[in-house]
């Protein structure tokens, strides 16, 4: 079962795309999404959906969340999901952060919450790792779409129908509807509010990485040439305990290039963390 | 009426294939493109441009642009500060300094309350909300810039005008705890603001304050309909109606011997539309906040990757359009008369005559015409016909 509903948290208002799981006593899995919502048509989440009960809202001003008014910053993003696992009826909540929502979910669970239970982060952007004259990632503002489209995927043509990533502009053609469109522009703004300088990175966050308490994986795409997965060794070696895993023949969006082979990976950490509570490196 | 002069000291040396190739030849075109000496020259003539603009009565605008082949003016300030100093006579304005992309207001203000003690109050102070190429060349958030333009204008009008500080700021884009600046302007309480903007809800901010409405390359019917925006303010707040003096107009100019001579020259002025805005997708029409989440499909699916840009702008159509003045001086200054009486009434032409690849002397030889011939016409003019104006002020406040 499938549908889009309204999750409160104090004054904020997101969309949230729910998932009901089968199982009864599933975990509840939230998803932060990457530069964009995650899509309905995805076909990795009727795959997680039998592992956890999925909550996925799109973050204030993407999608149909309103917002995100003077609650601009990746500040407000913490504190705006802190308060949405407060909210939700789980006593245990897994995060999963996707891409830029990879990176407001390390900051959420380096800020920590009594109800985190586990932290999944895919391909996630947050922390500087090189020096001052090289970048870790592209610009996403600044870089030709065509160009970030090489680096974001494997086999661009992979890319299910009515699901964009990083790139996603070159899509733009008459398959796409206007309304996807104006949901576009808008997610694409909200982004450029949020993360306009430092670009992608809290040049603080590495240096706090070392206080989340959860199990943590770290998945990667073993292709992304966004943010690569030296990058992402390096940022799982930041945070205690993380395990480190790639997959094969996708990008920057392993579960949308590889969702069989992403939800086998979430599946075993879900499995590993509930039955031993903690996991070794 | 009054005629100024604005030369954006464009750089079109680079080689044709060179700039084929770029995916812009704004922010990202390497400078190594960019020849010093040849900048060198480009500064001594229109310096001298501005020397003579000073000697025969043209007033003279500066602006700046960044990282690119359309203007080698990068500081506003510091070049507006030199005409200050070569100059005795003119106004000068600076439209201006990028105030969306510079930190500190306060600093902005004290670079032109200097500016206006070296010109002995000559300084008027022109905003620009900026975009596009400019966000990348000075690493601004492209997104929020109007509110952060009237921010950033608020508090240079604060920063000029207190005389009893320090006051401290904290405002959502800036915040300055100490503001005093020394010196304080010249003319007092400072010198005149105008800003450059066709959009009509700041038109109307620009009217209830009193700024100076100017409008680029906007044509009859948007040039009307800003002013008209700005005026119906104006009624609404109760204010007295403004004088032609708060409207302003920017368009391509040249003045000829004959009609034949000025279309030759002001061809080569187009140029600045055909060549010199080459920009790339992710800093035009995808950057953010470009356009309103509302109309970026007309946006996104008009011009298309590889549609080619207009390389034939002819002179006649600019001039049909209202975007360009070119002709001997009595055709132009029956242009400029038309273009007044259409727009409601106007007082300020900036004349882009030294553009793309007009020649030094082809643009002194248009300024002295300019001055000679053209501005003469457009003093001691009748009135616009209040009662349309009036007419037209009350239709625009309705919608």
């Amino acid at each position: 079962m499938s549908m889009r509903e309204i999750l409160r948290s104090g004054p904020i208002e997101l969309e949230v795309l729910r998932r009901r799981s089968a199982q009864d006593g599933a975990p509840t899995l939230l998803l932060l999404h990457g530069i964009n919502p995650i899509s309905p048509q995805a076909p990795f989440l009727d795959l997680l959906a039998g592992h956890g009960e999925i909550v996925a809202p799109s973050h204030p001003g993407f999608g149909q969340s309103p917002g995100p008014d003077d609650r601009d910053t990746i500040y407000d993003l913490v504190h705006t999901y802190l308060g949405v696992i407060d909210a939700l009826a789980a006593e245990k909540v897994t995060l999963i952060g996707f891409s830029f929502g990879g990176w407001i979910a390390a900051e959420v669970a380096a800020a920590g919450h009594p109800k985190l239970e586990r932290l999944v982060l895919v391909d996630p952007f947050g922390i500087k790792l090189a020096g001052r004259e090289e970048r870790d990632f592209p610009h996403l503002v600044n870089t030709h779409p065509a160009e970030l489209e090489r680096r974001a995927w494997h086999e661009p043509a992979r890319r299910p129908a009515g699901c964009y990533g990083v790139g996603w502009h070159t899509a733009i053609g008459d398959a796409m509807t206007d309304d996807e469109m104006k949901t576009l522009a808008r997610n694409w703004d909200s982004l450029c509010l949020y993360t306009w300088r430092p670009h992608m990175y809290n040049p603080q966050l590495r240096q706090w990485l070392h206080r989340i308490a959860v199990p943590t994986l770290v998945l990667w795409g073993g292709s992304d040439r966004i943010v690569t997965p030296d990058y992402g060794r390096a940022y799982a070696g930041l945070i205690p305990g993380a395990r480190f895993a790639a997959i094969d023949r996708a990008g920057h969006h392993p579960e949308l290039e590889q969702p069989a082979a992403f939800v086998e990976r979430v599946a075993t950490f879900l499995e590993v963390g509930s039955s031993e509570g903690s996991l070794a490196p | 009426m009054e005629l100024w002069n604005h030369c954006e000291n464009p750089y079109p040396f680079v080689p044709n294939e060179v700039l084929e190739q770029a995916e812009s030849v704004r922010a990202s075109l390497p400078n190594e493109y960019c020849d010093p000496k040849i900048v060198a020259q480009l500064y001594d003539e229109i310096l001298d441009e501005y020397r003579l603009c000073d000697d025969i009565g043209l007033h003279i605008v500066t602006n700046e642009h960044h990282s690119g082949i359309n203007n080698l003016w990068a500081a506003s300030p510091v070049i507006t500060g030199v005409v200050a100093n070569i100059t005795r006579n003119v106004r000068i304005l600076s439209l201006g300094t990028l105030i969306t992309v510079r930190p500190d207001p306060v600093r902005i203000a004290e670079e032109y309350a200097t500016i206006d003690i070296l010109s002995k109050g000559r300084l008027e102070i022109g905003f620009v909300k900026s975009g596009a190429t400019e966000m990348v060349s000075g690493d601004a958030n492209p997104m929020r810039l109007r509110e952060r333009e009237w921010e950033a204008i608020d508090l240079i009008e604060k920063t000029l005008t207190t005389r009893d500080g320090p006051f401290s700021w904290e405002g959502k884009f800036f915040t300055h705890p100490h503001v005093n600046i020394w010196p304080r302007p010249y003319q007092q309480p400072r010198p005149d603001f105008w800003a450059a903007t066709s959009d009509l809800p700041t038109c109307a901010e620009l009217g209830r304050r009193g700024i100076v409405n100017t409008l680029l390359f906007g044509g009859y019917d948007r040039t009307r309909q800003a002013f008209d925006a700005y005026k119906a303010a104006r009624v609404q707040a109760g204010m007295p109606a403004p004088g032609e003096d708060r409207f302003s107009y920017m368009a391509f100019a040249y003045v000829g011997d004959t009609d034949e001579e000025a279309l030759r020259i002001g061809q080569k002025i187009a140029w600045f539309l055909t060549v010199s805005i080459k920009s790339a997708p992710q800093f035009s029409k995808f950057q953010p906040g470009a356009v309103a989440p509302g109309m970026a499909p007309a946006a996104w699916r008009v011009g298309a990757p590889g549609r080619p840009r207009p390389t034939n702008l002819d002179a006649e159509v600019l001039i049909g359009q209202g975007q360009m003045f070119a002709g001997n001086p009595d055709t132009v200054a029956r242009q400029i008369k038309e273009f007044r009486k259409r727009v409601g009434g106007i007082c300020h032409i900036i004349m882009m005559t030294r553009q793309g690849l007009v020649t030094h002397a082809e643009a002194e030889a248009s300024f002295k015409r300019s001055a000679k011939y053209v501005l003469p016409q457009l003093q001691d003019l009748p009135p616009i016909d209040a009662d349309e104006t009036a007419w037209a002020a009350r239709q625009a406040a309705a919608r």
